[in-house]
């Protein structure tokens, strides 16, 4: 490792810095409001980091982690929807009695977490990115002390995760004992490998997936989702939809541009499975959900089915795609979860349907967001959820996976009905009593990036060319 | 000495390992279900040591390091929340906490 070496890693030594800073900064002066804004200046600075270490790509530093254009992308996504989250927490957690501070110190822990698993390379930096990113998400889901629901879902969480990290170890314990290296980059597979040797790596990369699988929240492994979003704080909800999930994505993305998902082997039949599974279970059980938190829950677990469909086609076009609609659903799930947030209060979430009902009459620009986040959901026009979900059918169609997309659009069409019932809910007549009930305001600084959030979305969905133009760049330079 | 085979030892990890998560299943005391959980670790840790063995590397065994890193850090986090289990339900069974459901 040399000194050039650390000018590609300057946005993860930013922002550790920023998180040792935090961290020193609490220890002497506790406030609130100076803890936020060196958060934001933190992760802003971050993100500035990023075109200085855009020169001389792709670079290899140490086996452990590789910065290239498609780690850059991520990295800036990450961030972006990490700041974000961070902005709508501070108007929730003035409400909060008692400490406050460590709640950015955690969420910046768990976004460097997010940020080493979208770099690496390895085994190791997988695994210990990961668990950063864990780690960080037991302790924030019950950080409102004192709240019975919080601590059910962080046990929930804790014993589920942990279960599954431990799939994902003895996973990649099996593929290194085939491989004989833990670097994604050199795990090619010869054609002399010994009948023993193939069956050992297929219980690994089963065991593997169950882990990612349970991050991902795919059917069968969604059982934790809908707890701990309708559990655990709102925003943290917001981050464990965006940056945790952004994060497995990338990570996923890489590891298997390496190791090959041939079509029509056991693997992908399994993964075709949980694809399948995912995209009708998810979109079924929301249904019949009245909690809306619980909804997104399940239409998360839906969206990450549909994900897969262009994962599984594995050609040209998979990559781009799901990157894409990655982009846009975290933009939309922002959205809907910052609403959420910033009309919440610690000891009442803003959460089950009836709340909402007639929400336009009292708070216009709030349910113009939250409608205009659940038609992007349900891939309707004007948003960047139409346009991302013909991308990812493209990828499908151009591979033939005839079955899958029957499922995509059956899981649609479901879909679309009960997003539309939140939004009807939304500008229904409010009853007499609910009329009494006023959620806070929102602050100057939330509003403008709800704005910000929504015009992007629009964009998206009206001039995709230069994002995807930008994608199709970076997602070349992979594999 | 004789060396021990490659397959015994793979073998015995994937028995702990299968030990470790019936105990998570079959449990419903939350510290009995933290300590399968330790043992699924574990024998991860340990299919690890014998895959370096097998490549003659020291990977396999500093992952176990870090796996006992973790392993420690999840385990903290994970009293501490047993701790709160109990002020609040007054109990150490995780069925007592049910209330999330649609």
């Amino acid at each position: 490792m040399t000194l050039q070496d650390l000018r590609p890693l300057l946005p993860l030594l930013v922002l550790s810095a920023a998180i040792v800073t935090v961290m020193l900064v609490i220890a002497f002066k506790r406030d609130h409001r100076l803890t936020f804004a060196l958060t934001l200046i933190g992760l802003v600075l971050s993100l500035a980091a990023l075109p200085l270490a855009s020169s001389g790509l792709p670079r290899t530093v140490t086996p452990l982690v590789v910065i290239d254009g498609f780690a850059l992308f991520y990295i800036a996504l990450v961030l972006a929807a990490s700041l974000v989250v961070v902005i709508f927490s501070f108007s929730y957690l003035e409400k909060v009695a008692g400490n406050r501070e460590e709640y950015y110190l955690l969420m910046m822990l768990a976004t460097l977490g997010a940020v080493v698993l979208v770099v690496s390379n390895h085994f190791v930096s997988f695994f210990i990115g990961l668990e950063t990113l864990s780690i960080s998400l037991y302790t924030l889901i019950a950080y409102t002390r004192f709240e019975r629901q919080r601590i059910e879902a962080a046990i929930k969480y804790l014993v589920l995760a942990a279960a599954a990290s431990s799939f994902l170890l003895f996973g990649m314990a099996l593929a290194y004992l085939v491989y004989g290296t833990m670097q994604f980059d050199q795990m090619s597979s010869p054609s002399n490998f010994s009948a023993a040797d193939s069956a050992l790596l297929t219980v690994g990369l089963a065991m593997l997936m169950v882990g990612i699988g349970f991050k991902l929240a795919l059917v069968p492994f969604h059982m934790w989702a809908p707890d701990v979003y309708q559990g655990a704080p709102a925003p943290v909800t917001a981050f464990v939809a965006t940056v945790s999930k952004g994060g497995i994505i990338a990570l996923m993305l890489r590891l298997f541009a390496f190791v090959p998902l041939t079509l029509g082997s056991n693997l992908w039949n399994v993964f075709a499975l949980i694809a399948i599974l995912s995209m009708l279970a998810g979109n079924v059980l929301a249904v019949v959900q009245s909690n809306v938190k619980r909804i997104l829950a399940y239409s998360s677990i839906a969206h990450f089915g549909y994900l897969l469909v262009a994962f599984l086609a594995s050609n040209a076009l998979s990559i781009s795609s799901m990157t894409f609609y990655l982009v846009v659903y975290i933009i939309t799930s922002l959205i809907a979860f910052g609403v959420i947030t910033v009309l919440s209060h610690p000891q009442k979430e803003f959460e089950e349907l009836e709340d909402y009902r007639g929400l336009f009459r009292q708070q216009r620009r709030p349910a113009i967001f939250l409608g205009l986040a659940l038609l992007s959901l349900a891939s309707l026009p004007p948003t960047g959820g139409l346009v991302g979900k013909i991308f990812l059918a493209a990828a499908g169609v151009e591979s033939s996976l005839w079955l899958l997309l029957a499922a995509l659009v059956i899981g649609s069409v479901i879909g679309v009905f009960y997003y539309l019932r939140v939004a009807i809910t939304i500008f229904r007549q409010p009853e007499e009593e609910s009329a009494v009930w006023t959620a806070p305001r929102l602050t100057p600084l939330a509003e403008v990036t709800l704005v910000l959030l929504s015009l992007g979305l629009i964009i998206l969905g009206i001039f995709p060319a230069p994002l995807i133009n930008l994608i199709e760049a970076v997602a070349a330079r992979l594999g | 000495m004789t060396a021990i085979p490659l397959n015994h030892a793979l073998i015995l990890s994937a028995m702990l390992f299968t030990v470790g998560l019936v105990g998570l299943l079959v449990r419903r005391n939350i510290f009995f279900m933290l300590m399968s959980i330790e043992i699924m670790l574990n024998a991860a840790g340990l299919a690890f040591i014998v895959a370096g063995t097998r490549w003659g590397q020291p990977d396999g065994q500093v992952m176990f390091l870090f796996i006992l890193a973790l392993a420690a850090a999840e385990v903290s986090i994970g009293l501490a929340l047993i701790l709160r289990l109990y002020q609040q339900f007054k109990t150490m069974d995780v069925d007592a906490a049910h209330e999330l459901q649609g």
